[in-house]
């Protein structure tokens, strides 16, 4: 089989193309911007150019779409690809989606729960893709569609070092009631199987699979937030008012986003990575969210790590970074 | 989901297959671990979200005298969450030996073991958010740099008993949006319980009366009923429910009321500590989770056997706040508010027999200790009156290595010591109660034998002194009465009905389908606060109530 890649140098697609280059499946690791001499099988392409892609999957078995970014890299970019895959003879699609999906909605949810779309333009933006998705398998393709709850493990910028940094700062922490949402958390290397998986599952014409990734012992996010703390030593970890989050998310956080633009604007990255790590009201809302990822459908082929393992394997990496 | 009886039309019945009534430390636990095992669960609780006067005069009762006990309707909160509402949040596990039957202590022994409650002790020092269950304090703090009293070592009288506190966690409001969002479980608040209605044979709770106070009367028909209204509600309630069982429920061997028990606590003795300040830690500590713990004194198993004495331990302390001499501004500062703490905090501010001069010697106290009572006030203001976990009491900052002990004691169980029922009665037309809260000179004897060992293990320390007055044990530990907010005994856990009103799962002997969550069923009252024991029998009690209709473990737990 051989695969493509899109998105390659990410979190997920870069440890993805290393993992099926161990398992000798051919893959094609494909990203924008620079080339990338210490990736092999690297090239470059632009996901939003039809005709770029449409030539490169003319040689693939399958592409896994792990594409991030803007709005239009989300939604139109899958658009592009099902039109491109259409037009090659319909390819499987691995298509990671998110359970951004859906939206503000609590509760125990199963990949046949409802969307919510309207809740922020990442949610709007993931849901038309999976309708193009959609839209593929009524035509005819394959396609599985995963969706993963927070990412973790190595290279999780965003819930492990991100995390970490509020936590020394003390900017998070136990938080009570505001930190008693489900983290989902899901293990970067169990994505990678997941991924692995829904490119060997047998899937019929027209046929298309969801299946929702999380560990099914991932705790509220106050018992991640506890752990993590103790072992990066941020102690004693401190309860955190909910007037300090209101004030750091919906003042200071702006802030630091507004200030971050204008360096980066003024070509000074070097001044605004110094800047602190901003604590947006989307992420405050999502820790006290009761949205517990079902992911009962995917352990029937998958076995999950544990929490323990996952953390243990986050905390490694984070240390490894520091030095 | 959260619902109110008033929206609900009156002669309705509602069905269920756990009615759990009183929603509480117990009442809550109870809740969440049962929910996600497929059973339908009705969570009855008499008050609402918020405090609510004519609710809680629902609690006024008679107290056979005041000064022994504070009236019924202190301590205890009918509303949403309970008397979790204004607790103090420590937390402690009872101790193995107070699962034992001790030959000196008559009455004693549990029908099940500390083994027994082991696992759930976890889970409720979690739910309670209390931090990692761990009471070894020698665990968690340095043994050497955070000892009690440098130095200090003894194979009798130990310093890593360790108490933890709770934020203190309000469990109403911490776990309500876990309760919103399970589809399995209703809270339905308003709704009083006013009558147990048992089947002629008295073997099977039929049904539950449930009234509102805007006079919605409804029926609940549950397969199994939790009682979880705390010690002295329970107890009113089966005394009250006497329509076919004329003593009340479960009361056949005139049990149920009996045995109350609370702690003996007070503040006494004169321990000096030799050498530098920095030789004591008399304050909290903070763990690496953030919990506010404390090391406590305390006697082993073995030499409590040895010379007979019942459970104890005692934490350092500053000196007696009423009276002026210690010269400590902040001291004389509390007792000047006394009127201005609530009554649960500022009982023991007062013993009635301030003159105007002592008013005035406290004064003089701030006046002459301005600074030390000022930094007092900012450090209580940002770690306690703003703060989410909150500093769990006064602390002072030591200068004379002078402290005195206070005493948490556990209480002989005593048959005499009761709760009754009197002829008047609430707005339901349900009696009120009568507490008549009695110690025994075994309790008093059997602390000045521990204090004895005490002075024995200090002394020969050489690391410090400690003394206390024999002739006035009795008015120390006595002064402010039972220690508040325990409520202990009165429907306890045995072998069978002639020395017991539950089993051990906590149903009622002789009915199918009763049972009760509440500190109401522990025999004998350890040394330990009870909070924690009582969310650990609860999620105890919820497997058990799982098992036995075949329910299992919870496929989605929110615990």
């Amino acid at each position: 089989m051989k695969v493509l890649i899109l998105g390659a140098t990410g979190h997920v697609g870069s440890r993805l193309h290393t993992h099926l280059q161990h398992a000798n499946i051919s893959s094609i690791a494909a990203s924008r911007g620079r080339m990338r001499s210490n990736v092999a099988n690297h090239i470059i392409l632009d996901s939003m150019n039809l005709a770029e892609l449409t030539k490169q999957l003319q040689n693939v078995d399958a592409v896994v779409n792990c594409v991030a970014g803007s709005k239009d890299a989300i939604g139109a970019g899958a658009q592009i690809l099902t039109q491109a895959a259409l037009a090659v003879g319909k390819p499987t699609i691995v298509h990671l989606s998110t359970m951004s999906v859906y939206g503000a909605s609590e509760g125990v949810i199963t990949e046949t729960s409802p969307f919510d779309p309207d809740y922020n333009w990442y949610a709007a933006a993931k849901c038309e893709a999976e309708g193009h998705m959609q839209a593929y398998a009524r035509a005819g393709g394959k396609v599985v569609v995963l969706r993963p709850g927070c990412i973790h493990g190595p290279g999780s910028v965003q819930w492990v070092e991100r995390i970490a940094n509020l936590l020394k700062t003390f900017r998070l922490g136990d938080l009570g009631s505001a930190g008693d949402g489900w983290s989902n958390l899901v293990h970067v290397d169990d994505v990678v199987k997941a991924i692995h998986f829904g490119l060997e599952i047998p899937l019929a014409a027209g046929e298309i699979q969801h299946f929702n990734l999380a560990a099914p012992d991932s705790p509220r996010w106050n018992q991640y937030f506890i752990d993590l703390a103790q072992a990066i030593d941020a102690t004693p970890v401190k309860r955190i008012h909910p007037l300090q989050l209101k004030l750091d998310s919906k003042a200071f956080s702006p802030a630091i986003k507004i200030s971050q633009k204008l360096l980066a604007k003024a070509k000074q990255a070097g001044l605004a990575n110094r800047l602190p790590e901003p604590l947006p009201p989307s992420l405050v809302r999502l820790f006290k969210q009761h949205i517990f990822l079902d992911a009962q459908k995917a352990s029937a082929n998958l076995s999950f790590m544990t929490y323990e393992q996952s953390l243990l394997s986050s905390i490694e990496w984070l240390k490894n970074e520091q030095h | 989901m959260i619902s109110n009886l008033n929206n609900l039309p009156s002669g309705s019945t509602i069905e269920a297959d756990v009615c759990i009534v009183g929603a509480g430390a117990a009442g809550v636990s109870l809740a969440l671990s049962l929910s996600g095992r497929g059973l339908k669960i009705l969570l009855l609780e008499s008050g609402f979200e918020f405090a609510d006067d004519k609710t809680q005069d629902l609690y006024a009762g008679e107290v056979a005298d005041e000064k022994l006990h504070s009236p019924p309707d202190k301590y205890r909160q009918r509303r949403f969450g309970g008397s979790t509402t204004i607790w103090g949040g420590r937390c402690m596990p009872f101790d193995p030996i107070d699962f034992e039957p001790r030959e000196y202590i008559p009455q004693s022994g549990w029908p099940i073991s500390y083994q027994d409650l082991a696992p759930y002790y976890q889970q409720a020092n979690k739910l309670l958010e209390a931090g990692v269950y761990e009471y070894d304090a020698d665990k968690v703090f340095d043994e050497e740099q955070q000892a009690a009293i440098k130095g200090f070592k003894s194979d009798i009288l130990k310093t890593n008993n360790l108490e933890r506190f709770s934020c203190p966690t309000n469990v109403g409001d911490r776990y309500k949006q876990r309760l919103v969002l399970a589809k399995d479980v209703e809270v339905l608040l308003g709704a009083n319980c006013t009558g147990i209605r048992l089947n002629q044979a008295g073997n099977h709770v039929n049904q539950l009366d449930i009234a509102s106070l805007e006079g919605i009367k409804a029926s609940v028909v549950a397969k199994k009923v939790i009682l979880a209204t705390g010690g002295i509600e329970t107890t009113r309630l089966l005394l009250a429910s006497n329509d076919i069982c004329k003593n009340g429920i479960g009361n056949e061997h005139d049990l149920v009321g009996r045995y109350y028990q609370c702690h003996i606590a007070g503040n006494l003795g004169k321990l000096t500590v030799l050498g530098a300040t920095s030789n004591v830690r008399h304050g909290y500590e903070v763990s690496l989770e953030g919990i506010y713990c404390r090391r406590r004194f305390a006697l082993t198993a073995d030499t409590q056997k040895k010379i007979g004495a019942g459970n104890m331990v005692a934490r350092l302390h500053f000196p007696k706040i009423v009276d002026p001499s210690h010269k400590i501004g902040v001291l004389s500062g509390l007792f000047l508010a006394k009127n201005f703490i609530s009554y649960e905090y500022g009982k023991r501010l007062k013993d009635g027999r301030s003159s105007f001069v002592i008013y005035l010697k406290h004064f003089a106290n701030i006046i002459l200790d301005p600074i030390d009572t000022v930094k007092f006030l900012y450090h209580w203001i940002t770690k306690r009156t703003l703060a989410k976990r909150k500093f769990p009491s006064v602390i002072l900052s030591n200068k004379s290595n002078q402290f005195t002990f206070e005493i948490h004691s556990e209480q002989y169980p005593n048959p005499n010591s009761r709760i009754t029922l009197i002829s008047d009665t609430d707005i339901f037309g349900m009696p009120k109660v009568k507490v008549d809260w009695q110690y025994l000179s075994e309790d008093i004897e059997s602390v000045r034998r521990s204090l004895k060992v005490f002075v024995q293990e200090i002394n020969q320390s050489g690391l410090a002194t400690f003394e206390f007055n024999d002739d006035q044990l009795e008015e120390d530990l006595t002064r402010f009465g039972a220690y508040g907010g325990h409520h202990i005994g009165t429907t306890r856990m045995g072998t069978s009905p002639e020395n017991s009103v539950v089993d051990a799962d906590c149903k009622l002997h002789n009915i199918d389908n009763l049972y009760i969550a509440s500190a109401s069923v522990f025999p004998t009252s350890s040394q330990a606060n009870p909070t924690l024991t009582i969310v650990a029998m609860s999620l105890r009690l919820a497997d058990h109530i799982a098992d036995t209709v075949h329910a299992g473990k919870a496929s989605h737990s929110i615990i």
